[in-house]
């Protein structure tokens, strides 16, 4: 990751000064990506910037811990928020692992089309591990049951077999940015379109659809 | 009717609650493949003859027939399918190694994708930093203490902690351990946490 | 909480199925009345009320959801699908009186599953069939939410038999919330468990030795 960057010196620049959040921004930045991740119904961007800077910490935080004496009151503490901030870590990773399995060709499919500038929906690491459930789970299916049917029956389109996510699913969500003018659509067929205002502070129950776009950008929150 | 045989293994599984793997149905796979032959057989015995002798009424029945071929195939695979989703969470319940009753009951294709997949998982937790990784099939809920009082259900033999003190896990003693060590055996059912 | 690991490949929302799904296959077999309006030659063993070779037009039989949906063609009718009894005008003014009252496991036990997929076969009546599965769910919802919310340590069976299984679904989610959240209010929601499956297995294995 850091190799890459370091190809472009703009890049470079916008990576130094991401450099500068300190830890309780970056702590915060999990949080946000954590509760999001847990409660959309899709995959969201891959956040592998915070993840590799929070297993950065939790190192440094390890070998601090190593150095302050045995029986110390603060040792404990401070292993505390060790265990909180890996459990967080990890239940965010869990869910986006939980997903990519959930979703394996859509996921893979979306990664594929996706344009050149485009962010990337997988981190590397997931991309890798994607790209091996797939050809794992085919090989299997194939190995016992397809290659012994038929001859025209002997290929499943995963695509078409496994679920996509379901993105009319309601959610909640706390507005961090007001945004004015969304566009709401009809829950009925006697029901028409309409638009409303999204206040700073307030919180929702919307259809994930609607809001999808400002979960990426941030401008709310999902709770 | 076709594609009882089919229906069969989807009750099965069905039957199998709360995620448990029944034995892999080896029988029962092939016999819907068998049925799957007469029928792609009886199939191709139709075509030829609505072809040869332009038997148009025969459409309906080579229809049908293709109808539950489609069936079987989509009864088998999802068999397979959901079968593998039990396979995967055995490895986020027990651990990499999984007891011999449960391993018993698995074909030796799924043997095969499980030890893929456990690899798979190792290589992504390995590489998310540090020295070794993140093993993100632990800490399952939020910590609220560093350390938990567990009662041992079973005798399991010996147990290092992290500053090296060595326990011996004996049935039916008690221990105030590091949370962290004990979550996997407690979900074993080896350690069983104790609430004051 | 992520803690239950298996999760099995959920059923279609509304007239969709999920080709994966266990739920949706067994939905699926259900058997509809059909009459065929042509003659499925060489297929007549699949009529246990005849011995004939083959099945001739105009043969009253049923046959799985599965089927009739693959048959199934708006423009060459090669069988026509009946709406099962509790679809039809009779039943659904007793729906629609008071939904409260039916017994829809008996009735289904996939009444609203079943009732979508009908929307598949052209019926005159399919606005009206659409129009009491609403009415009937919202009817229910209230009292069925109501009470998954409320029966902490109850004896829920004899409620819960007379769902159909979406409400069955629905009511056992509201009683896994309830249960969380009693045991979060205890202070025991820390508290670290066995897994169900290793207990499971447990158990079988005790079972297996008992005669």
């Amino acid at each position: 990751m850091s190799d890459a960057l370091s190809d472009d010196g703009s890049v470079n620049q916008d990576d130094s000064q991401e450099d500068v959040m300190t830890p309780a921004e970056l702590i915060a930045k999990l949080e946000e990506a954590w509760l999001n991740e847990k409660f959309s119904p899709e995959l969201q961007e891959n956040k592998s910037e915070v993840v590799e800077c929070v297993m950065e910490q939790l190192t440094h935080m390890e070998e601090n811990l190593q150095r302050v004496k045995k029986g110390d009151a603060k040792a404990s503490i401070h292993r505390m928020e060790i265990d909180r901030i890996r459990f967080v870590l990890s239940s965010y990773l869990r869910s986006r692992l939980q997903k990519i399995e959930k979703f394996f060709p859509h996921v893979l499919e979306k990664e594929k089309s996706r344009g050149e500038g485009d962010p990337s929906l997988l981190s590397p690491e997931e991309f890798a591990f994607a790209k091996e459930y797939y050809a794992n789970t085919e090989t299997y299916l194939k190995a016992v049951a397809l290659k012994h049917m038929p001859p025209n029956l002997q290929t499943v389109d995963m695509l078409k077999a496994v679920p996509e996510p379901c993105l009319d699913s309601f959610v909640f969500l706390r507005v961090k940015e007001k945004q004015e003018n969304i566009l709401v659509e009809p829950e009925t067929d006697d029901q028409r379109e309409y638009v409303v205002d999204l206040e700073e502070g307030s919180q929702h129950l919307m259809r994930y659809r609607t809001i999808a776009p400002l979960v990426s950008t941030g401008a709310v929150q999902l709770i | 009717m076709f594609c009882e045989k089919a229906m069969e293994l989807i009750r099965e599984l069905q039957r199998s609650s709360e995620g448990q793997l029944p034995a892999f149905n080896e029988d029962g796979l092939r016999q819907v493949l068998q049925e799957m032959e007469a029928l792609y057989e009886q199939n191709q015995t139709d075509v030829n003859e609505a072809k040869a002798d332009g038997r148009a009424d025969l459409i309906p029945s080579i229809k049908l027939r293709h109808c539950c071929l489609l069936r079987n195939q989509r009864c088998l695979t999802a068999y397979l399918y959901d079968r593998l989703l039990r396979i995967r969470a055995l490895r986020w319940e027990y651990g990499s190694v999984l007891p011999a009753n449960v391993r018993f009951h698995m074909c030796a294709e799924e043997v095969q994708w499980f030890s893929h997949y456990k690899k798979s998982l190792a290589s992504f937790m390995r590489s998310l930093g540090g020295a070794e990784g993140l093993d993100i099939t632990q800490d399952m809920k939020p910590p609220k203490s560093l350390y938990i009082q567990v009662r041992c259900l079973k005798d399991h033999g010996e147990l290092e902690i992290d500053d090296g003190t060595v326990i011996l896990l004996k049935k039916n003693s008690q221990h105030f351990l590091p949370r962290w060590k004990c979550e996997q055996l407690i979900r074993q059912g080896v350690l069983e946490h104790v609430m004051s | 909480m992520d803690t239950q690991s298996y999760l099995p490949v959920q059923p279609g929302v509304g007239m969709e199925e999920n080709f994966l799904s266990l739920d949706d296959i067994l939905l699926s077999h259900e058997r509809l009345p059909i009459r065929t309006e042509c003659s499925f030659p060489r297929l007549g063993f699949l009529d246990k009320s005849s011995d004939s070779q083959d099945i001739p037009e105009g043969t009253k039989m049923e046959l799985p959801l599965w089927l009739s949906k693959g048959l199934y063609e708006k423009k060459r009718r090669v069988l026509s699908v009946e709406l099962p009894k509790v679809y039809r005008e009779g039943w659904r003014t007793v729906f629609n009186a008071d939904p409260n009252v039916v017994d829809l496991h008996k009735m289904g036990p996939y009444y609203y599953g079943l009732g979508s997929q009908m929307l598949h076969f052209d019926s005159p009546e399919n606005p009206e069939i659409a129009q009491t599965l609403l009415q009937t769910f919202m009817g229910r919802f209230r009292r069925n939410m109501d009470s998954s919310q409320n029966a902490y340590n109850e004896d829920t069976s004899a409620l819960v038999e007379r769902l159909d299984c979406l409400e069955k679904a629905l009511f056992s989610s509201g009683q896994s919330g309830l249960n969380s959240f009693q045991s979060w209010e205890k202070g025991r929601a820390s508290q670290l468990t066995a897994s169900s499956l290793v207990l499971n297995y447990r158990k079988r294995k005790i079972n297996d030795i008992q005669p």
